[in-house]
């Protein structure tokens, strides 16, 4: 075999044992491995039955915040495609060794959007111990556009692989992107009606959701099974005396307490769930779906 | 037969000397049968890896060395270029980019800092355990593993860069998730981690207690808000482990750490030649080598010296032979009583020639036997000697 020929046909041979493994080759789905519930929701619609979809966090774990054992890893490590959110989301990623031919960044596309926290404040909550949001916002999904652009990442990474069903995957990925755009249009609309109108986040996770479509959202780091304390209590009493609000969104429902004690203040509390994980009924664009309904209430009733 | 008795008889008797005439014609047949063999292996084994890795992208520099510390771990390191070069690569989606961080070694061998893509670009196979997966985790090659007597479980600790450097960095434990598979090639030689615990060793990245929470006030240079300086008394994990990973950590963007070379593996060959075709500017702090083509070089000043060589075998050939004609007309003069008593016994002058002729062909078979069992040996360990001594 001479250079020239050796050159590209060796490589070649390697990245087609890369890019069809046997599974593939045997018809079997693809393997594909995510670390939050929108990119496993994503990928099976796009990939329907060719893929076999795994979301390996349980289900009542942060999967932000989550560490897989060994043996998890070695199924991420084995995978198809690597499924990652890229903002800094899901920091195991970054202590353990994952082949980065395989992985996909379903944000690359934007990163030079990406939103900057500055904060030393750690918290707990769950089984994975303390934790910080200081570094890089990266519930980027919240923003459907820019989810939108994720579930396109997620397609051109599978219709290189899948390239006999490329048609199928690509209608797949069509019918995905109208019904996320349907759903931010919708947003949008809202954020138009009242772009000032004060809101209060009580976990510090809507930053791409408030960018997205305008809202002016205050963020707050409480949880919404745990009672935050008398002095966040005293906190939020000075900022709501600065910031009128009359809107807490939670991320899951809240402690009924708490919601008495926020309407004595004056603040009604709605459910936004930023869907991190599998949800218990629905999915994605349901779980989206219920979250405009609930924030339609609040601007509808703000007019 | 009485001739071929009475030879080995003679040669039995005078020891010496004929194991002197035997050692010298062996030496004089086998160098350059053995040079033969030992430089085709070596060309065989250079071209073959060489020919198996599509373009290579390093530092501006010596191509050889860039080509040399890559494919074969060699101790020459080139001068580091940036993680931002991996990067650049994945942007241009031209082709499949693998990061390469040689400079760091365990004992005498060398660790390689990769991606689990090296694993599937040279097909190497897990024979024992897993892939590295967590931080701080190694796979060791088949030769290691035997040499040493290891196995996953056990530890390597990485060597300090500089001996007596006693304020550098902390050398790093790291546990062998694995063994791989042998594959007579450098990788049996190699110990491979994860890139990033590739830079914990350079000192990079480190794990200590979190000194937020620390009650040791003897460790704090000092406090200021949202920022805690601690001095050269905090104690950094020389292992990383499960109860520690969450502690370690990298300083800097990633981007700017250092890798010595990156694999490119283009898709397709029109995507190799834009891509060669971005690295021809002067400016470049970059050069992209296909390193068939420096081996095909390499090779070529290698056939050089070897007909240098040749040449020198051949005269220093020519030379011993012409000296054991000598000794062996210098020998028939020494030995002319002997001859005479041979001849006054009865013996004809021809079988006296039969007798000398026996000499020198024992001589000949016994050289000749020697060097054959020597070009077998050759033959048979040409690999491993290829590996140890020129690679």
């Amino acid at each position: 075999m001479n250079t020239r020929m050796s050159l590209y046909v060796l490589p070649a041979i390697t990245t087609l044992t890369l890019l069809f493994s046997a599974n593939c080759l045997a018809g079997k789905p693809l393997k594909v491995y995510t670390v939050n519930y929108p990119l496993a929701y994503f990928s099976e619609r796009i990939g329907g039955e060719f893929v076999d979809v795994v979301f390996p966090a349980p289900a009542d774990v942060d999967p932000a915040f989550w560490t897989p054992d060994e043996e998890t890893i070695g199924g991420y490590q084995k995978a198809d495609l690597i499924i990652i959110n890229g903002a800094g989301y899901a920091k195991w990623t970054q202590k353990v060794s994952l082949p980065l031919m395989r992985q996909v960044n379903t944000s690359k596309s934007f990163k030079d959007e990406y939103i900057s926290i500055e904060t030393n404040v750690t918290h707990r909550h769950g089984p994975e111990g303390d934790h910080s949001h200081a570094g890089t916002a990266f519930t980027t999904w919240l923003d459907l556009s820019l989810a939108s652009r994720q579930a396109e990442a997620i397609y051109k990474a599978l219709s290189s692989k899948l390239t006999d069903q490329k048609s199928i995957v690509q209608k797949n990925f069509e019918a995905l992107k109208t019904d996320l755009l349907h759903l931010d249009e919708q947003l949008q609309d809202l954020g138009d009606k009242k772009p000032a109108l004060p809101l209060l986040g009580s976990h510090p996770i809507y930053q791409y959701l408030a960018r997205g479509y305008g809202l002016n959202i205050s963020m707050v780091m409480w949880e919404p099974d745990e009672d935050p304390g008398e002095q966040q209590w005293r906190n939020l009493q000075t900022f709501v005396e600065d910031h009128a609000t009359s809107w807490m969104l939670w991320e899951d429902s809240p402690r009924p307490e708490s919601v008495n004690r926020l309407e004595e203040m004056g603040i009604k509390s709605l459910v936004y769930s930023p869907c991190f994980n599998r949800p218990d009924e629905g999915d994605f664009l349901t779980v989206m779906q219920q979250n405009v309904d609930n924030l339609s209430i609040v601007f509808s009733g703000a007019d | 037969m009485d001739s071929l008795y009475l030879a080995w008889r003679y040669l039995s008797f005078y020891k010496v000397r004929s194991f002197i005439l035997i050692g010298c014609i062996t030496v004089i047949a086998a160098l350059p049968l053995a040079l033969e063999i030992l430089v085709n292996e070596s060309e065989r084994q250079l071209s073959l890896r060489a020919e198996s890795t599509p373009l290579l992208i390093g530092a501006k520099g010596s191509a050889l060395d860039l080509v040399m510390n890559s494919l074969y771990f060699s101790d020459a390191t080139p001068e580091p270029i940036t993680m931002a070069a991996v990067d650049q690569i994945l942007e241009s989606d031209l082709a499949s980019p693998i990061p390469l961080l040689i400079r760091y070694r365990t004992r005498t061998f060398p660790i390689v800092g990769t991606t689990l893509d090296y694993l599937d670009f040279r097909q190497l196979e897990i024979k024992n355990g897993n892939p590295f997966s967590l931080l701080g985790q190694c796979l060791v090659g088949a030769e290691i593993a035997r040499q040493l007597d290891l196995g996953p479980g056990d530890h390597l600790t990485s060597s300090p860069e500089a001996m007596f450097d006693i304020a550098g960095v902390y050398p790093l434990k790291m546990r062998i998730s694995g063994v791989l598979a042998e594959t007579n090639s450098a990788d049996d030689r190699a110990v491979f981690v994860d890139i990033r615990t590739a830079w914990i060793i350079s000192g990079l990245g480190h794990g200590h207690t979190d000194l937020a929470k620390s009650t040791d006030e003897s460790v704090i240079l000092k406090r200021e808000a949202g920022q805690v300086t601690a001095n050269a008394k905090l104690m950094q994990y020389n292992e990383i482990t499960e109860d520690n990973i969450d502690r370690f950590h990298l300083h800097g963007d990633p981007a700017t750490f250092p890798i010595t070379a990156v694999l490119a593996l283009p898709h397709d060959e029109k995507s190799g030649t834009i891509l060669q075709g971005r690295y021809l500017d002067q400016d470049s702090n970059y050069q992209i080598v296909t390193p068939a083509k420096v081996v095909d070089s390499l090779l070529a000043n290698i056939f050089r010296i070897r007909n240098v060589l040749d040449a020198v075998i051949l005269m220093v050939g020519t030379a011993t032979l012409m000296a054991l004609v000598l000794v062996f007309s210098l020998s028939l003069r020494l030995r002319s009583k002997e001859m005479e008593t041979i001849f006054k016994i009865g013996s004809s002058r021809a079988t006296i020639s039969r007798l000398l002729g026996a000499e020198i062909t024992i001589i000949g078979c016994l050289s000749g036997l020697l060097c054959l069992i020597i070009m077998l040996l050759l033959n048979h360990y040409d690999v491993e000697l290829v590996r140890r001594l020129f690679i």
